[in-house]
């Protein structure tokens, strides 16, 4: 209890507490069958209980009337750059890559800015914590799943090492502007892909030198920083996006014996089969993007997920940016009007990511002993038009106003 | 072999009238209800609950689905060559019916998102742009063919960071060269290029006037020179030639008016008018309409003040209001994108709707063929599985004047054609790959 | 003196060496086929040049006593090839790659010579960019540009020699490959005003976009009416006027007998057949290769084409993964039919070597023509009547009659065929000797 007090003071809605019972809603668990006209208990920040119009609740609990409305786990988006920069065209506002190729010490939870503008506009459309992933380089450092709510970073954070992010080699022939022969390009690469395995060769070294503990050792912050990888305590966040790349991401995987997880998927073929068999699973891009080739059917990009799904992989969609974070349910709406059953695109913003990123004990669906982190909507979520009422995250109630909802009224009122 | 090249290269031909039953209609302008549209020659003949079906009539079965339409959008890039004549400030010289691609991939695309007219403009690169080209997402037809024949010609102008960019010092050119700035590179700047335009044009009318009056007294005076650049300015002065304007800031938006009421133009729409909202009043005085987006911002410093609600503030305020694109992606989902209105700022169905249709047909001049379902109006018609601002809605089928131009299943079957094609060629080519590595024989270089 | 023609070892050397002084002045081919061009072919006859021109052909022409005579047993001639488009002769010209019509960066470096300081980029039409219109082909020729011998080496006696690097690159002439001195070889001057789309790229100066291309050329054109008419009035008045400025971009474009146009594609071709229209100049379109889907056009515009023979091919150092798309594939697949589909729609077309210098690659192109469709026949006059008729020198070129130019090709067997070596090379009734083929670059060694 004592531990959740500031939240009090961060949601603008004053004498909130964690504890409370909200009634006459539609509860959509995920996890199982919708509970219409139920009542929600939260004690303590944590799910008591989900029954029904009768429930009974001591008299002394808040009593929250939320009648016709529904209630949905809050949405988990798998990657952003949330906090971590402000501006895209401006250089100053943004910490999202460091200089180097190897920098796995580099927490990206650090850099979040609770008071960025960002937060509140994404929250609004009922995202309750995002992972917030470093980027450039090689090994581009720890990505740090975090509440989109809180006074500071550390009150925000989840897991500041929910992975490591990896942008895995691909043999590139370039861009419009200059091209490489192929040749060069798979030298290239193979010479990056073994600058990575020494890497991981040298991490490996400096585990044993530290278990021997000779004279001389010395400590590396940055092989330090590799050995929760090495252990798999930590998953590996592979970018790797066309079905070459992800092979030979998982061949080098399986060599290394480390967990994986493959991020920015778009084009995986027959490398499907590969990911379920090793059981590994994937955070989506934006569905709403164009065919990759010219030859491709037009909703090429829209059926990915229906084509992960069918293969039996696992998914979660990440925006991996900050400006469209807030269309995050679109995308697996999108995904749905293309055939992806609609329950697996609701999981994939909630109940997946809350698995994947290993947090499943406390959030993405709403079931008795999890943390109090769900929405109250108006309908779907997935659906454009509906309105996000309130949101609730460790039971805190949380203040959808926003820059964007501050100045519309504001403008609105112009005479 | 063709329509394997070109998917549908050639629509079904309308020669037969066509009926469309038993459908959701979304009118736009008159209200929604089940029942049929009768189109003939390409042009909608009759709508309503009940209709009279012309003998020999091909029907289309629409149950449970609905039917709007065609979905323009009043800012897009596709379907060009070229897009920014950026080497100078005022480049109204250049112009995208120049340089239209009918065989871009990207109008496909559209089509299938239910779009069916486009404003093609020039990019933003310059405080006054090049000229814009409406056109209709006929695929498979050649540029004649995709041509929006009869409408207004309009002008791309632009304001604030892109077209003062060039004009910002950044230290030394990418490659070592000397870095030429580009004047302007301010907002005063920027209003300053577009008074001296004008005047120039202005003064360019007069010379024009006054040789033409001296050719009538039956002298024989030396012709002024044609300038290409001044006369579309000339036409801006005239009325006749729409200007569509970039625009993110309250403070350049309401320059632009008043520089458009100095020299007795008007702005006929204002392009993303992020920060509309803020100014809605002058805009909706000055008449002129205002085509944005519904949730894009924080990508630069100017757009950090806009807001999803920027649409609904400036419906709710009188005027007239668009969403459009500005991508060849976006452009497929524009009816999901107007149904974001309904979540931010409350826009009823209809409002929402009419973003997409019959508003943007305003901001073009153009209500009069599109925009919505009623009859004299083109058949450019879509037809979703689901009720258009839902998120899961999906296009079933396109017509354009009456004849198909896009159909999921149809889609679905050329696309196997077209992998069938494409395996039989890269065999064909494979089979002869060692002769034709014996053919290869450096290029000849000059001495 | 027969034994002297034949020996290998003396005339290899002599062939070596243009305008070989000890090559008779009366040279008299008998017993050959004669393969006319312009009537029927000779199954048996004599050939007599004199002073550079036929003097006779026919069945029972007898050679004169004071001819050096061939015994053309077994052998075939031809009329010598020209290439329709080259800059052989101009070894400041630009790689002739495969143009580029998009406005993009191709077909060779833009507007070049880098040294001295650098300019400012141009800010408008008026700073006349990329505009050496006035540059004549036959004045800036070289006569020891070695490319020639290679040309002559594939049978050609002639070509088409255009200044390539500009917009407006200046005016080409028809040359013969050989003479000692540049005025020997130019045939006819000038010949066209040779135009390319290539832009100066983001942030160069006007024009930056192939929109901005295509706006400066119109300007350009209303520009030299404006010019013409104003000398005109000048001249006839000059009291009283003010006398026009001189400007050399004009009188460059005034004096083009014809424009030549790049374009790939039907997008290009219908975009170019009428931009020629507009600008109301005779006009030839170079390129072409799908031109094979867009035939009945260039039919239906009166278009005359020349074909780039170097037809499309998968790129050698690509990604193995990477599949080329389909509309790259039929490209490539059906290039060479482009002849054979303009035979068929009538479309008067001439073939040019492009980027290919070796004899044997250049015969191979021909030979995948005439396997897509085209006639030997038409092949044959494609390379030798037909440009000769597109610019209007077929009165002195392109065929085997008598009082034209003595531009000839002695072969053993059929042209374009793998194992026909071609033995003699006539240029203006000089005699010459192909040595063997040789790498692209020929070495110092081997002069």
């Amino acid at each position: 209890m004592k531990l959740y007090s500031f939240f009090l003071a961060a949601s603008l809605i004053a004498g909130t507490d964690d504890t409370f019972v909200m009634k006459g809603v539609t509860v959509h668990p995920v996890t199982g069958p919708d509970v219409e006209n139920a009542s929600l208990l939260v004690i303590d920040g944590k799910i008591a209980e989900i029954g029904d119009a009768k429930l009974k609740t001591p008299k002394t609990t808040k009593v929250i009337e939320a009648k016709g409305l529904h209630v949905y786990p809050g949405m988990i988006d798998s990657a952003t750059e949330i906090g971590m920069s402000e501006i895209g065209s401006v250089r100053e506002t943004s910490d999202v890559s460091e200089l180097g190729d190897y920098k796995p010490q580099l927490r990206a939870a650090i850099a979040v800015n609770p008071a960025s503008e960002h937060i509140p506009v994404i929250r609004a459309n009922g995202i309750t914590a995002a992972l917030a992933v470093p980027d450039g380089g090689v090994i581009a450092g720890q990505a740090s799943l975090m509440h989109l709510d809180g006074w500071t970073w550390e009150e925000m954070a989840i897991r500041i090492d929910a992975a490591m992010h990896l942008r895995f080699p691909v043999i590139s022939t370039g861009s419009f502007f200059s091209r490489t022969s192929y040749p060069e390009a798979k030298r290239n690469y193979e010479n990056r892909l073994k600058s990575l395995s020494d890497y991981f060769e040298q991490a490996r070294r400096y585990q044993k030198a530290k278990a021997a503990a000779g004279p001389g050792f010395k400590t590396d912050l940055a092989l330090e920083a590799m050995q929760p990888v090495l252990s798999k305590k930590v998953p590996i966040m592979i970018s790797a996006s066309r079905e070459r790349a992800i092979k030979e991401a998982v061949a080098w995987a399986d060599k290394e014996s480390v967990r994986v997880v493959l991020a920015q998927v778009r084009r995986p073929g027959s490398a499907l089969a590969l990911l379920k068999e090793k059981n590994i699973p994937v955070i989506l891009g934006p569905t709403q993007e164009l065919p990759l080739e010219e030859d491709d059917p037009y909703d090429e990009a829209f059926t990915v997920p229906v084509e992960v799904h069918k293969a039996g992989v696992k998914f979660a969609f990440g925006s991996f940016g900050n400006q469209f974070s807030r269309n995050l349910p679109y995308q697996a709406a999108t995904a749905v009007a293309f055939g992806l059953p609609y329950e697996e695109a609701l999981k994939s913003v909630t109940l997946y990511p809350a698995q994947i990123w290993g947090v499943d004990d406390r959030m993405g669906a709403i079931e008795k002993g999890k943390d109090a982190d769900f929405i109250v909507t108006d309908g779907d979520p997935l659906e454009v038009k509906t309105n996000v009422k309130r949101m609730f995250i460790r039971g805190r109630e949380v203040d959808l106003e926003s820059k964007h909802t501050k100045l519309y009224k504001k403008y609105l009122a112009r005479p | 072999m063709k329509f394997l090249l070109f998917l549908t290269a050639a629509a079904l031909t309308a020669a037969p009238p066509i009926v469309i039953q038993n459908a959701t209609v979304l009118t736009v302008t008159k209200g929604s209800f089940k029942g049929s549209v009768v189109i003939q020659d390409g042009k909608i003949k009759e709508v309503g609950e009940k209709v009279m079906i012309p003998p020999g009539a091909q029907i289309i079965d629409a149950s449970g689905q609905y039917l709007m339409p065609g979905i323009i959008d009043a800012h897009s890039h596709i379907a060009a060559d070229s897009i920014n004549e950026g080497s100078v400030s005022v480049s109204s010289m250049v112009g995208i019916e120049d340089v239209l691609d009918p065989e871009a991939i990207s109008i496909y695309r559209a089509l299938a998102g239910g779009v069916t007219t486009v404003n093609v403009l020039h990019g933003s690169a310059n405080a006054i742009g090049g000229k814009c080209q409406v056109i209709k997402t006929r695929w498979g037809k050649d540029r004649e063919g995709i041509l929006f024949e009869g409408a207004k010609p309009g002008i791309k102008f632009a304001l604030g960071e892109n077209p003062k960019r060039q004009g910002m010092s950044s230290g030394t050119r990418a490659g070592g060269g000397q870095q030429y700035l580009r004047y302007p590179g301010t907002r005063m700047g920027v209003e300053d290029v577009i008074r001296q335009a004008f005047n120039d044009a202005k003064i360019y009318q007069a010379e024009w006037k006054s040789f033409n009056e001296r050719k009538g007294r039956g002298e024989n005076p030396i012709p002024p020179k044609r300038d290409l650049k001044l006369d579309a300015l000339v036409e801006v002065l005239e009325g006749k030639r729409l200007v569509h304007a970039h625009c993110y800031r309250a403070d350049e938006i309401l320059m632009l008016l008043r520089v458009a009421d100095e020299f007795g133009f008007k702005i006929k729409t204002l392009q993303h008018v992020l920060e509309g909202y803020k100014v809605a009043k002058e805009i909706k005085e000055h008449g002129a309409g205002a085509s944005t987006f519904s949730d894009w911002w924080a990508y630069k410093v100017e757009a950090f003040d806009a807001i999803p609600y920027n649409a609904a503030i400036m419906v709710k305020k009188g005027v007239l209001v668009s969403l459009n694109s500005d991508s060849g992606e976006l452009m497929r989902r524009l009816n999901t994108e107007a149904g974001k209105t309904m979540k931010y700022g409350g826009l009823t169905e209809t409002e929402a709707l009419s973003l997409i249709t019959i508003n943007p047909a305003k901001q073009l001049d153009l209500d009069n063929r599109i925009g919505s379902i009623e009859p004299g109006k083109d058949a450019d018609l879509v037809i979703y599985d689901k009720h258009p601002l839902s998120s899961f809605a999906k296009v079933q089928k396109v017509l354009i004047d009456g004849s198909v131009y896009f159909e999921r299943d149809r889609d679905i079957t050329d696309r196997q054609l077209r992998e069938q094609r494409k395996k039989q060629l890269l065999e064909k080519e494979k089979q002869n790959q060692p002769q034709q590595k014996k053919n290869a024989a450096p290029g000849r270089r000059p001495a | 003196m027969l034994k002297h023609l034949s020996g290998l070892v003396c005339l290899a050397a002599l062939a070596l060496s243009p305008g070989n002084a000890e090559t008779p002045e009366v040279i008299a081919i008998r017993n050959a086929k004669i393969v006319t061009v312009s009537g029927p072919v000779i199954p048996k006859g004599a050939i007599v040049v004199r002073n550079g021109l036929i003097e006779a052909v026919g069945e029972s022409v007898t050679p004169p006593a004071d001819a050096w005579i061939i015994d053309g047993a077994g052998l075939t001639v031809y009329p010598g090839l020209i290439d329709s488009l080259s800059t052989l002769g101009l070894p400041d010209a630009a790689p002739m790659g495969a143009p580029s019509a998009t406005g993009r960066r191709g077909g060779g470096p833009p507007t070049a010579t880098p040294s001295g300081p650098p300019t400012p980029p141009a800010r408008g039409p008026e700073d006349r960019p990329s505009n050496t219109s006035y540059l004549l082909a036959a004045d800036q020729l070289s006569a020891t540009d070695r490319r020639i011998e290679a040309a002559r080496n594939a049978g050609f006696t002639s070509a088409v020699a255009f200044p390539n690097r500009n917009i407006f690159s200046g005016q080409g002439a028809v040359i013969n490959l050989a003479g000692e001195r540049p005025g020997n070889m130019v045939v006819q001057s000038p010949t066209g005003q040779f135009l390319t789309m290539r832009s100066a790229g983001f942030n160069a100066g006007y024009p930056g976009s192939l929109m901005g291309v295509i706006a400066y050329i119109r300007q350009i054109y209303l520009d030299a009416a404006q010019y013409k008419a104003a000398k005109e009035i000048y001249n006839a008045q000059p009291s009283g006027n003010r006398r026009p400025d001189y400007d050399k971009h004009l009188e460059g474009v005034l004096a083009s007998p014809r424009i030549l146009l790049p374009a790939g594609n039907p997008k290009e071709i219908e975009r170019m057949l009428r931009f020629g229209a507009e600008l109301k100049q005779d006009t030839i379109l170079y390129g072409l290769h799908e031109g094979y889907r867009a035939a009945a056009l260039i039919k239906q515009h009166n278009g005359k084409v020349l074909v780039d023979l170097r037809w499309p091919e998968k790129s050698r150092d690509a990604d193995p993964d990477q599949i080329d798309s389909l509309r790259a594939l039929e490209a490539r697949d059906k290039a060479a039919s482009t002849p054979a589909e303009l035979k068929k729609a009538g479309v008067p077309f001439a073939l040019y070597a492009g980027a290919l210098s070796q004899p044997s690659d250049i015969s191979k192109a021909v030979k995948k023509a005439i396997d897509a469709g085209l006639s030997f026949d038409d092949a044959l006059r494609a390379l030798t009547l037909s440009p000769a008729e597109i610019f209007g020198v077929s009165n002195r070129l392109g065929s085997i009659d008598k009082g034209k130019i003595a531009n000839l090709v002695v072969t053993n067997g059929d042209l374009f065929q793998e194992r026909t070596k071609i033995k003699y090379v006539l240029v203006d009734g000089i005699k010459y000797e192909p040595s063997p083929e040789q790498p692209a670059a020929p070495s110092e060694a081997t002069r």
